[in-house]
């Protein structure tokens, strides 16, 4: 039953876009990719998503933008990047070739969402979109995009029209059932589901008797949020025949392992970039490792292969 | 290994470094030895990031985040480090034992420039700041004017070997249990008082290099300074250590420093 490493057909397919093995950097925690090219051939990843990428150049929030939880950490960062245009004529043409590079667009409205997809379109670098929708949005009263179903379903349907590019919706945990929100997705076009973004959270120092980050709020991310992300992988799995790509607190090749069984047909590592900047190249080694001493010759054939829980 | 200032910086490595003296000095001060396979050497101002669960025995997730730390100096494949144990991540990494290894990034951040000639340096320290100083003080030989602050006599760092570059020292401490009875910037209002062209280099507290540079602008002489803040990443991906510049926006104290020109900094900005 055994196969060698080196010998495991480790290519998925995500949302029509190939990759040579499932483990990608989560948005947010791998910048334009280059910040990394120092420590990791960035060929070794399955693929990077980059920062969430808006129409106009943005600031973020004033410090401090983030803070420290057990086995996790808290950021408001919210919006800063270098804008859709200076990713496309700066970024994207420093990384190596051979590197498969998912953008991430992120926006305040519909509208200004559907034209950052348009410019991505038509990018030859550009692999696929992913739209994040865990951004406030302004005429709900501030709630993300992905809390609401009508809100979300809209902002799809939108992109959908804007772009032909493989297209992943990238879904907010805040939710009561993310099964819903995924078949909104499905039902509006999407190519793919990522899930889930970081989890709405609060963090207060108690000294000075106020929040620890400017925001007030933020975004709990890190290992203490993977059990949920596992959960919410497993449920939208089973309401949507979309590929998933999970991610929420995956550290290891175990880790990466526990979302593919549930589901996931690929994974993005996230905070523990922070850790390590080779971590998601030695994930997707050991998710090919596991695979070897597991006796499957493909890492695809992992994607949903839990067995159903023991019976006494 | 100290590479020149103004040379191209070394390529940072991620590597896994093995703990060889990790002791107790005075206060809560502690000294930190490692050996870092691969090491490309370190200027003057740079740090590295530490994680000292990720690679424990029982490997920790929490604390999670790796802790930005100034090379203290280096030969070879050593380099030392000078912290404090304040806070919980620090408390973890002195649990840590010679042999054990810990995670480690660097070098990272932009090195500290060498004075203009004709300018005398003033180095002004304070608290665990002084860890950043040293390696300045050793590239200027004896030719730095070295001020170190702290609470208490026992908190300072490095005072011998600061004392053994043969550097002008003089001290100031809160309680008065060591050299002047007061605070640091004192020390630099009076060296300011001599007059000629100088080039404050400041690291510690906020409202320290906040003074100290101010008492530079008073007295026509540049300061630059080195900022301490929270970071997951030290590379420039997490943009969590983010202060306000007067430039407009923020500058990233991991990729844009930790060095800066204190007049490029938006201090009233800064918590």
């Amino acid at each position: 039953m055994s196969v060698a490493a080196a010998e495991v057909d480790t290519s998925v397919e995500l949302a029509g876009i190939a990759l040579r093995n499932p483990v990608l950097t989560a948005s947010g925690t791998f910048g334009y990719g280059l910040e990394l090219a120092p420590f990791v051939d960035l060929r070794r990843l399955g693929g990077i998503v980059t920062k969430s990428l808006t129409l106009e150049p943005r600031w973020g929030n004033p410090p401090p933008r983030i803070a420290e939880a057990p086995s996790g950490m808290l950021n408001a960062i919210s919006l800063e990047n270098v804008g859709v245009d200076a990713f496309v004529a700066e970024k994207l043409p420093a990384l190596p070739e051979g590197v498969t590079v998912v953008a991430s667009v992120f926006e305040t409205e519909i509208e200004r969402y559907a034209e950052v997809c348009k410019r991505l379109g038509g990018v030859p670098r550009v692999a696929g979109l992913e739209i994040n929708a865990s951004c406030p949005h302004v005429k709900s009263g501030g709630i993300e995009f992905g809390q609401d179903p009508g809100v979300l379903a809209t902002l799809v349907r939108a992109a959908r029209r804007a772009t032909s590019a493989p297209l992943l919706v990238k879904l907010s945990p805040n939710v009561t059932h993310i099964a819903e929100m995924a078949r909104v997705c499905e039902a509006e076009g999407a190519d793919g589901i990522t899930l889930i973004n970081s989890v709405q959270a609060l963090e207060v120092d108690v000294e000075r008797r106020r929040p620890v980050l400017s925001n007030g709020l933020g975004g709990l991310s890190g290992p203490a949020i993977r059990p949920i992300a596992l959960r919410m992988v497993w449920q939208a799995a089973r309401a949507v025949r979309l590929p998933i790509c999970g991610v929420g607190g995956i550290a290891s090749a175990e880790d990466a392992v526990k979302f593919l069984l549930c589901g996931a047909t690929a994974v993005q590592v996230g905070t523990q970039n922070y850790l390590d900047p080779a971590a998601a190249a030695t994930v997707a080694d050991g998710v090919a490792e596991y695979a070897a001493r597991h006796g499957f010759a493909r890492v695809r054939d992992l994607v949903g292969a839990l067995e159903p829980p023991p019976r006494r | 290994m100290v590479c020149p200032v103004g040379a191209s910086l070394p390529v940072p490595l991620r590597a896994e470094a093995e703990i060889e003296v990790n002791i107790p000095q005075s206060g809560m001060n502690q000294r930190l030895v490692l050996r870092v396979p691969g090491w490309p050497g370190s200027a003057p101002g740079q740090f590295v990031m530490l994680s000292p669960g990720a690679l424990a025995a029982v490997p920790r997730t929490d604390p999670l985040l790796p802790r930005p730390m100034a090379v203290y100096r280096g030969a070879g494949e050593r380099i030392e480090i000078l912290y404090r144990r304040s806070g919980r991540g620090t408390a973890l990494l002195a649990e840590a034992r010679a042999g054990e290894r810990v995670g480690l990034v660097g070098p990272l951040g932009r090195p500290f420039a060498l004075p203009a000639p004709g300018e005398r340096a003033l180095l002004v320290g304070g608290g665990t700041g002084i860890a950043s100083l040293y390696g300045l003080a050793a590239a200027l030989g004896g030719g730095a004017t070295v001020l170190l602050g702290a609470r208490s006599a026992v908190d300072l760092m490095g005072r011998e070997d600061f004392e053994a570059l043969g550097a002008a020292l003089a001290i100031a401490t809160e309680d008065g249990s060591a050299g002047l009875r007061g605070l640091v910037t004192e020390l630099l209002e009076r060296e300011l008082a001599r007059g000629g062209p100088a080039r404050v280099y400041a690291c510690g507290p906020t409202p320290m290099m906040r003074r100290c540079a101010e008492l530079a602008a008073g007295a026509g002489a540049a300061a630059i300074v080195s900022l301490e803040n929270h970071m997951a990443c030290g590379y420039g991906v997490c943009l969590g250590c983010a202060v306000p510049v007067r430039a407009g926006g923020y500058a990233l104290v991991c990729r844009d420093g930790p060095v800066f020109a204190a007049s490029d900094v938006a201090w009233e900005g800064l918590a």
